[in-house]
Protein backbone atom coordinates (compact mmCIF):
# COMPACT_ATOMS: atom_id res chain seq x y z
CA UNK A 1 0.00 0.00 0.00
CA UNK A 2 1.61 3.27 -1.05
CA UNK A 3 1.98 6.07 1.47
CA UNK A 4 0.12 8.44 -0.86
CA UNK A 5 -2.85 6.07 -1.10
CA UNK A 6 -2.98 5.73 2.70
CA UNK A 7 -2.96 9.52 3.01
CA UNK A 8 -5.93 9.78 0.63
CA UNK A 9 -7.87 7.20 2.66
CA UNK A 10 -7.05 9.09 5.88
CA UNK A 11 -8.33 12.40 4.47
CA UNK A 12 -11.51 10.70 3.20
CA UNK A 13 -12.15 9.20 6.65
CA UNK A 14 -11.58 12.56 8.37
CA UNK A 15 -13.99 14.33 6.00
CA UNK A 16 -16.62 11.59 6.45
CA UNK A 17 -16.32 11.91 10.24
CA UNK A 18 -16.84 15.67 10.15
CA UNK A 19 -19.84 15.14 7.85
CA UNK A 20 -21.36 12.65 10.33
CA UNK A 21 -20.81 15.10 13.19
CA UNK A 22 -22.39 17.90 11.14
CA UNK A 23 -25.48 15.76 10.42
CA UNK A 24 -25.74 15.13 14.16
CA UNK A 25 -26.08 18.88 14.68
CA UNK A 26 -29.48 18.75 12.95
CA UNK A 27 -32.30 19.56 15.32
CA UNK A 28 -34.54 16.89 13.81
CA UNK A 29 -33.10 13.71 12.43
CA UNK A 30 -35.46 11.96 10.03
CA UNK A 31 -35.05 8.55 8.45
CA UNK A 32 -33.06 9.90 5.49
CA UNK A 33 -30.43 11.36 7.84
CA UNK A 34 -30.25 8.13 9.84
CA UNK A 35 -29.71 6.19 6.60
CA UNK A 36 -27.10 8.77 5.48
CA UNK A 37 -25.18 8.38 8.76
CA UNK A 38 -25.25 4.57 8.49
CA UNK A 39 -24.12 4.68 4.84
CA UNK A 40 -21.22 6.97 5.74
CA UNK A 41 -20.30 4.56 8.56
CA UNK A 42 -20.43 1.65 6.10
CA UNK A 43 -18.05 3.42 3.71
CA UNK A 44 -15.70 4.37 6.56
CA UNK A 45 -15.68 0.82 7.92
CA UNK A 46 -15.13 -0.55 4.42
CA UNK A 47 -12.09 1.69 3.89
CA UNK A 48 -10.61 0.73 7.27
CA UNK A 49 -11.11 -3.00 6.60
CA UNK A 50 -9.76 -2.88 3.04
CA UNK A 51 -6.92 -0.41 3.33
CA UNK A 52 -5.84 -0.01 6.97
CA UNK A 53 -6.46 -3.63 8.03
CA UNK A 54 -5.10 -4.55 4.57
CA UNK A 55 -7.74 -7.17 3.80
CA UNK A 56 -8.14 -5.94 0.20
CA UNK A 57 -5.79 -8.60 -1.12
CA UNK A 58 -6.71 -11.39 1.28
CA UNK A 59 -8.83 -14.40 0.42
CA UNK A 60 -12.52 -13.58 0.29
CA UNK A 61 -13.44 -15.61 3.42
CA UNK A 62 -11.50 -13.26 5.70
CA UNK A 63 -12.85 -10.15 4.04
CA UNK A 64 -16.36 -11.58 4.20
CA UNK A 65 -16.08 -12.27 7.94
CA UNK A 66 -15.07 -8.72 8.85
CA UNK A 67 -17.19 -6.95 6.22
CA UNK A 68 -20.08 -9.23 7.21
CA UNK A 69 -19.72 -8.05 10.81
CA UNK A 70 -19.80 -4.42 9.66
CA UNK A 71 -22.84 -4.81 7.41
CA UNK A 72 -24.77 -7.01 9.86
CA UNK A 73 -24.15 -4.58 12.72
CA UNK A 74 -25.29 -1.60 10.65
CA UNK A 75 -28.33 -3.54 9.37
CA UNK A 76 -29.43 -4.44 12.91
CA UNK A 77 -29.02 -0.82 14.01
CA UNK A 78 -31.02 0.35 10.97
CA UNK A 79 -33.78 -2.16 11.76
CA UNK A 80 -34.01 -0.96 15.36
CA UNK A 81 -34.18 2.70 14.28
CA UNK A 82 -36.74 1.92 11.57
CA UNK A 83 -38.94 0.12 14.11
CA UNK A 84 -38.64 3.18 16.34
CA UNK A 85 -40.02 5.41 13.61
CA UNK A 86 -43.17 3.33 13.19
CA UNK B 1 1.25 -14.57 20.89
CA UNK B 2 2.88 -16.79 18.32
CA UNK B 3 1.16 -19.53 16.43
CA UNK B 4 3.67 -20.29 13.81
CA UNK B 5 2.12 -23.71 13.44
CA UNK B 6 -1.02 -21.94 12.34
CA UNK B 7 0.71 -19.10 10.56
CA UNK B 8 0.89 -19.26 6.85
CA UNK B 9 3.69 -20.29 4.77
CA UNK B 10 2.89 -17.53 2.36
CA UNK B 11 0.30 -19.32 0.26
CA UNK B 12 -0.85 -16.96 -2.37
CA UNK B 13 -3.30 -17.23 -5.18
CA UNK B 14 -3.56 -15.08 -8.24
CA UNK B 15 -6.86 -13.71 -9.45
CA UNK B 16 -7.41 -10.99 -11.99
CA UNK B 17 -3.67 -10.35 -12.03
CA UNK B 18 -3.55 -9.41 -8.32
CA UNK B 19 -1.66 -11.31 -5.68
CA UNK B 20 -4.10 -12.61 -3.06
CA UNK B 21 -2.85 -13.79 0.34
CA UNK B 22 -4.26 -16.87 1.97
CA UNK B 23 -4.35 -15.30 5.45
CA UNK B 24 -4.83 -11.77 6.82
CA UNK B 25 -1.80 -9.75 8.00
CA UNK B 26 -0.26 -10.76 11.32
CA UNK B 27 -0.73 -13.78 13.50
CA UNK B 28 -3.79 -15.93 12.83
CA UNK B 29 -4.52 -16.04 16.58
CA UNK B 30 -5.05 -12.26 16.71
CA UNK B 31 -7.71 -12.60 14.01
CA UNK B 32 -9.58 -15.19 16.08
CA UNK B 33 -9.36 -12.73 18.98
CA UNK B 34 -10.48 -9.82 16.76
CA UNK B 35 -13.52 -11.78 15.54
CA UNK B 36 -14.42 -12.64 19.16
CA UNK B 37 -14.11 -8.96 20.15
CA UNK B 38 -16.22 -7.86 17.18
CA UNK B 39 -18.89 -10.39 18.18
CA UNK B 40 -18.98 -8.97 21.72
CA UNK B 41 -19.37 -5.42 20.40
CA UNK B 42 -22.10 -6.59 17.99
CA UNK B 43 -24.13 -7.86 20.97
CA UNK B 44 -23.60 -4.59 22.87
CA UNK B 45 -24.56 -2.43 19.87
CA UNK B 46 -27.68 -4.50 19.19
CA UNK B 47 -28.61 -4.37 22.89
CA UNK B 48 -28.25 -0.56 22.84
CA UNK B 49 -30.32 -0.17 19.65
CA UNK B 50 -33.18 -2.41 20.81
CA UNK B 51 -33.22 -1.09 24.39
CA UNK B 52 -33.48 2.40 22.90
CA UNK B 53 -36.60 1.22 21.05
CA UNK B 54 -38.39 0.75 24.37
CA UNK B 55 -37.16 4.06 25.81
CA UNK B 56 -37.09 6.37 22.79
CA UNK B 57 -37.75 9.66 24.60
CA UNK B 58 -35.21 8.92 27.34
CA UNK B 59 -32.47 7.95 24.86
CA UNK B 60 -33.18 10.91 22.54
CA UNK B 61 -33.23 13.42 25.42
CA UNK B 62 -30.16 12.01 27.15
CA UNK B 63 -28.17 11.82 23.92
CA UNK B 64 -28.49 15.60 23.62
CA UNK B 65 -26.62 15.90 26.93
CA UNK B 66 -23.54 14.17 25.46
CA UNK B 67 -20.58 16.14 24.15
CA UNK B 68 -20.76 15.25 20.44
CA UNK B 69 -17.75 17.51 19.75
CA UNK B 70 -15.64 15.32 22.05
CA UNK B 71 -17.00 12.23 20.29
CA UNK B 72 -16.05 13.68 16.92
CA UNK B 73 -12.59 14.70 18.13
CA UNK B 74 -12.00 11.18 19.44
CA UNK B 75 -13.11 9.70 16.12
CA UNK B 76 -10.59 11.91 14.32
CA UNK B 77 -7.89 10.82 16.80
CA UNK B 78 -8.56 7.09 16.36
CA UNK B 79 -8.70 7.36 12.56
CA UNK B 80 -5.42 9.27 12.64
CA UNK B 81 -3.96 6.61 14.95
CA UNK B 82 -4.98 3.89 12.53
CA UNK B 83 -3.46 5.82 9.62
CA UNK B 84 -0.19 6.29 11.57
CA UNK B 85 0.08 2.54 12.18
CA UNK B 86 -0.74 1.77 8.52
CA UNK B 87 2.10 4.16 7.60
CA UNK B 88 4.39 2.36 10.07
CA UNK B 89 3.71 -0.92 8.25
CA UNK B 90 4.31 0.76 4.88
CA UNK B 91 7.63 2.15 6.21
CA UNK B 92 8.90 -1.16 7.60
CA UNK B 93 8.09 -2.83 4.27
CA UNK B 94 10.69 -0.45 2.80
CA UNK B 95 13.11 -1.29 5.64
CA UNK B 96 12.76 2.21 7.14
CA UNK B 97 12.89 1.13 10.79
CA UNK B 98 13.38 4.55 12.32
CA UNK B 99 10.54 6.08 10.27
CA UNK B 100 8.32 3.13 11.16
CA UNK B 101 9.03 3.67 14.87
CA UNK B 102 8.10 7.35 14.57
CA UNK B 103 4.77 6.46 12.98
CA UNK B 104 4.11 3.92 15.74
CA UNK B 105 4.83 6.52 18.41
CA UNK B 106 2.49 8.95 16.64
CA UNK B 107 -0.18 6.23 16.78
CA UNK B 108 0.40 5.77 20.51
CA UNK B 109 0.10 9.53 21.05
CA UNK B 110 -3.29 9.59 19.31
CA UNK B 111 -4.35 6.97 21.87
CA UNK B 112 -3.10 9.24 24.66
CA UNK B 113 -5.09 12.09 23.09
CA UNK B 114 -8.19 9.87 22.97
CA UNK B 115 -7.88 9.05 26.67
CA UNK B 116 -7.33 12.70 27.61
CA UNK B 117 -10.54 13.71 25.76
CA UNK B 118 -12.37 10.83 27.47
CA UNK B 119 -10.99 11.91 30.86
CA UNK B 120 -12.48 15.39 30.47
CA UNK B 121 -15.71 14.02 28.98
CA UNK B 122 -16.22 11.60 31.88
CA UNK B 123 -15.10 14.26 34.36
CA UNK B 124 -17.86 16.62 33.22
CA UNK B 125 -20.45 13.86 33.58
CA UNK B 126 -19.23 12.70 36.99
CA UNK B 127 -19.14 16.33 38.22
CA UNK B 128 -22.79 16.59 37.15
CA UNK B 129 -23.54 13.60 39.38
CA UNK B 130 -23.99 11.18 36.49
CA UNK B 131 -22.98 7.57 36.99
CA UNK B 132 -23.85 4.06 35.78
CA UNK B 133 -27.11 4.10 37.75
CA UNK B 134 -28.39 7.50 36.59
CA UNK B 135 -30.62 5.97 33.93
CA UNK B 136 -30.60 3.26 31.26
CA UNK B 137 -29.06 5.51 28.61
CA UNK B 138 -26.10 6.43 30.82
CA UNK B 139 -25.66 2.80 31.84
CA UNK B 140 -25.17 1.97 28.16
CA UNK B 141 -23.12 5.08 27.39
CA UNK B 142 -20.66 4.52 30.24
CA UNK B 143 -20.47 0.73 29.85
CA UNK B 144 -19.97 0.86 26.06
CA UNK B 145 -17.43 3.69 26.03
CA UNK B 146 -15.48 2.39 29.06
CA UNK B 147 -15.34 -1.11 27.55
CA UNK B 148 -14.03 0.44 24.33
CA UNK B 149 -11.54 2.63 26.22
CA UNK B 150 -10.09 -0.51 27.84
CA UNK B 151 -9.40 -1.78 24.32
CA UNK B 152 -7.67 1.51 23.47
CA UNK B 153 -5.41 1.05 26.52
CA UNK B 154 -4.59 -2.54 25.52
CA UNK B 155 -3.93 -1.41 21.94
CA UNK B 156 -1.55 1.29 23.18
CA UNK B 157 0.30 -1.25 25.34
CA UNK B 158 0.73 -3.55 22.33
CA UNK B 159 1.93 -0.65 20.15
CA UNK B 160 4.41 0.38 22.85
CA UNK B 161 5.95 -3.12 22.87
CA UNK B 162 6.13 -3.09 19.07
CA UNK B 163 7.64 0.41 19.10
CA UNK B 164 10.41 -0.71 21.47
CA UNK B 165 11.23 -3.68 19.25
CA UNK B 166 11.16 -1.47 16.15
CA UNK B 167 13.53 1.02 17.80
CA UNK B 168 15.88 -1.90 18.53
CA UNK B 169 15.79 -2.89 14.86
CA UNK B 170 13.71 -5.98 15.55
CA UNK B 171 11.60 -5.72 12.40
CA UNK B 172 12.54 -5.60 8.75
CA UNK B 173 10.95 -5.71 5.32
CA UNK B 174 11.30 -9.49 5.44
CA UNK B 175 10.14 -9.97 9.04
CA UNK B 176 7.40 -7.72 10.42
CA UNK B 177 4.79 -10.34 11.27
CA UNK B 178 4.61 -9.16 14.90
CA UNK B 179 4.09 -5.54 13.87
CA UNK B 180 1.23 -6.57 11.59
CA UNK B 181 -0.33 -8.53 14.47
CA UNK B 182 -0.42 -5.48 16.74
CA UNK B 183 -1.52 -3.21 13.90
CA UNK B 184 -4.50 -5.45 13.14
CA UNK B 185 -5.69 -5.18 16.75
CA UNK B 186 -5.28 -1.39 16.74
CA UNK B 187 -7.34 -1.09 13.53
CA UNK B 188 -10.07 -3.20 15.16
CA UNK B 189 -10.28 -0.66 18.01
CA UNK B 190 -10.75 2.07 15.38
CA UNK B 191 -13.33 0.04 13.43
CA UNK B 192 -15.51 -0.48 16.51
CA UNK B 193 -15.48 3.26 17.30
CA UNK B 194 -16.56 3.98 13.70
CA UNK B 195 -19.92 2.45 14.67
CA UNK B 196 -19.99 3.50 18.32
CA UNK B 197 -19.66 7.22 17.52
CA UNK B 198 -22.73 7.58 15.26
CA UNK B 199 -24.77 5.11 17.31
CA UNK B 200 -24.28 6.75 20.70
CA UNK B 201 -23.47 10.38 19.85
CA UNK B 202 -25.23 11.15 16.57
CA UNK B 203 -28.30 9.06 15.68
CA UNK B 204 -31.61 9.83 17.37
Amino acid sequence: MSAHFLNVIWVALMVATILTWFIGKSVTMDVSLVVAVLLISAVKGWLIIYDFMALRRVKVLWRALVLGWLLLTLAVILLAYWLGLK
Amino acid sequence: MTTHALAPSPHESHAKGHKHHEYPPGDLAIWVFILAELSAFFVLFAAYAFTRLKHLDLFNDMQRTLDADAGMLNTLLLITGSWCVARAIAAIKRNHSRQSAHWLMAGILTGVGFLIVKFFEYGAKFDAGINLETNLFYTFYLALTMFHAMHVVLGMAILLIIWKKTMAGGYSAQDHHGMETGASYWHMVDLVWIILFPLVYVMR
